[in-house]
């Protein structure tokens, strides 16, 4: 991230765009706080694309194509209930995406998000990072598909997926798929959805800070893995100020 | 002197497995006293108990701190008090720094005395007299707490984390177990610079060269749930074994 953040001076905020372009070589940056229902998005040869979504309430699928040497970089944030949908074809060689996602759900909220990559070239790279914080008797769904197609090297594809429940009751459900029909791959997932840490929790209040504070300090801690490497400092503190007046305590 | 830490017939047990079975203890204001036994007396039970764990539960007896009753109070409210545990295990939290997990932690205490929130400098010039003091580097206060950080390196933090909090009584559980000689000094030293009229220590070792060190007041062996002995520092030259105690028992 960090060579982008040299050649991009700041981010262009696009509410609800349906579509985006990245020209060919050029690197660009977009803000939706309100995504479309639908939005397509072309990552022309050689260009690079940082894409931020604000979603809740509404379903917002995005649906990439990422060309020759192409490089998305994209990272939703779900703070209500809907259907939030990616599909990415790195479509040409050396084509890379990172789709990353935070979702923090409460209350009754129902939410999914749903993704699948397709390495359609050689020499694609993905990766993805998913987060989550469930509380009171919401459920969130994850899907997450990485597709290798037969005929294709030098692929390298990785996904990772972590969920806390806050409450009894909340409810993730995940469903990581691999489909892989090449044989020169390298692939790695793991998902993992488990309770706040008792022992975390006790090392914070033994330092004076109470009970509801300290859960909202170790939920903040564990989703900001997501949100850490994000180049600029008004959207990074944007996320942090979403994902706290989403968590229920 | 006056008694700072009244401990009256104290029961706990954890998973219905009594550990603490009527201890009774006093520590005066501005004392330091050595916690010793063998393995399994409930030493850190002990320690554990005075913070609030909720793993343990007390089961009889008293606790007074500075006259008021401790075991009524919850975890931070013991630590708003002045009660402060330096863990043996320091629990790793990724996501967030130390920095800013102790800024958290003097605001709560300051808060719950009605004072206000310190500001960015006045916080900083607080951090960094004692971080240059204890060895403790910016860049250790930027990195997540305890994540990667060496045996010494945590204790250390342990060793900050007190020195900030400026508590009044320090529980400090086996500091010296698995140090070199030198990170060993640090403890040491931190505690004599600590060392105050108004601030007691109690300390779990085994170690007696470091107990000398430090210049205990007074020395308590525990067996089974139960002080057996209590002495001056002279206690220590005689303990050799806790054999005579347990068969005692």
């Amino acid at each position: 991230m960090a060579d982008v953040s040299k050649t991009v001076s700041a981010p262009l905020y696009s509410d609800g765009a349906e579509s985006i372009r990245a020209e060919a070589g050029r690197t660009a940056v977009v803000v939706d706080r309100a995504p479309a229902a639908k939005c397509s998005v072309v990552v022309e040869k050689g260009a690079s694309l940082l894409h931020y979504r604000f979603c809740g309430g509404t379903d917002a699928a995005v649906d990439a194509v990422v060309e020759e040497g192409g490089k998305y970089e994209v990272l939703t944030l779900q703070t209500a209930g809907g259907n939030v949908g990616m599909t990415v074809s790195l479509a040409g060689s050396g084509a890379s995406c990172r789709s990353d996602a935070v979702y923090v759900l409460s209350g009754g909220e129902k939410g999914s998000f749903v993704s699948k990559v397709a390495h359609n070239a050689d020499d694609t790279v993905s990766s993805q990072l998913i987060k989550g914080a469930v509380a009171g008797t919401a459920e969130e769904t994850f899907e997450g598909t990485v597709l290798i197609p037969p005929g294709h090297k030098g692929i390298d594809g990785a996904q990772q997926h972590r969920a806390l429940l806050l409450s009894p009751t909340a409810t993730v459900m995940a469903v990581p798929r691999l489909e892989i029909y090449s044989d020169d791959v390298k692939c790695a997932h793991g998902s993992a959805v488990g309770d706040l840490d008792e022992y975390q929790l006790y090392y914070l209040q033994t330092r004076g800070i109470g009970e509801e504070e300290a859960k909202k300090v170790l939920v903040g801690a564990f989703l900001n893995e997501v949100t850490d490497g994000i180049f600029d400092e008004t959207l990074k503190a944007e996320f942090a100020k979403r994902i706290e007046a989403a968590l229920p305590f | 002197m006056t008694a700072w830490l009244e401990i009256k017939d104290l029961k706990a047990s954890v998973d219905d497995k009594d550990i603490l079975n009527g201890l009774n203890m006093t520590v005066n204001e501005g004392e330091v006293h050595a916690v010793m036994g063998p393995n399994g007396a409930g030493k850190s039970t002990l320690f554990n108990v005075l913070c609030g764990n909720p793993h343990y539960r007390v089961t009889g007896g008293e606790v007074l701190f500075k006259g008021k009753n401790l075991l009524d109070m919850s975890v931070d409210e013991r630590a708003h008090e002045g009660v402060f545990l330096a863990f043996q295990l320091p629990v790793e939290i990724p996501g967030i720094s130390m920095a800013t997990f102790m800024k958290y932690a003097l605001n709560a205490g300051r808060r719950a005395k009605g004072m206000k929130d310190f500001d960015a400098v006045g916080y900083m010039k607080h951090v960094k007299v004692r971080s240059k003091a204890l060895g403790v580097t910016d860049e250790m206060l930027k990195r997540p707490v305890n994540v990667g950080f060496s045996g010494g390196e945590k204790k250390r933090m342990e060793m900050f984390q007190m020195a900030v909090l400026e508590p009044s009584l320090c529980m400090v559980d086996e500091m010296d177990s698995g140090l070199d000689v030198d990170a060993l000094k640090v403890v040491a030293d931190a505690i004599n610079v600590m060392r105050a009229a108004d601030r007691s220590f109690m300390l779990i070792s085994h170690n007696r060269r470091f107990l000398e060190s430090v210049g205990v007041d007074k020395v308590h062996v525990l067996v089974k749930g139960k002080v057996v002995k209590t002495g001056g520092r002279d206690l220590l030259e005689e303990l050799t074994s806790f054999a005579a105690y347990q068969e005692a028992e």
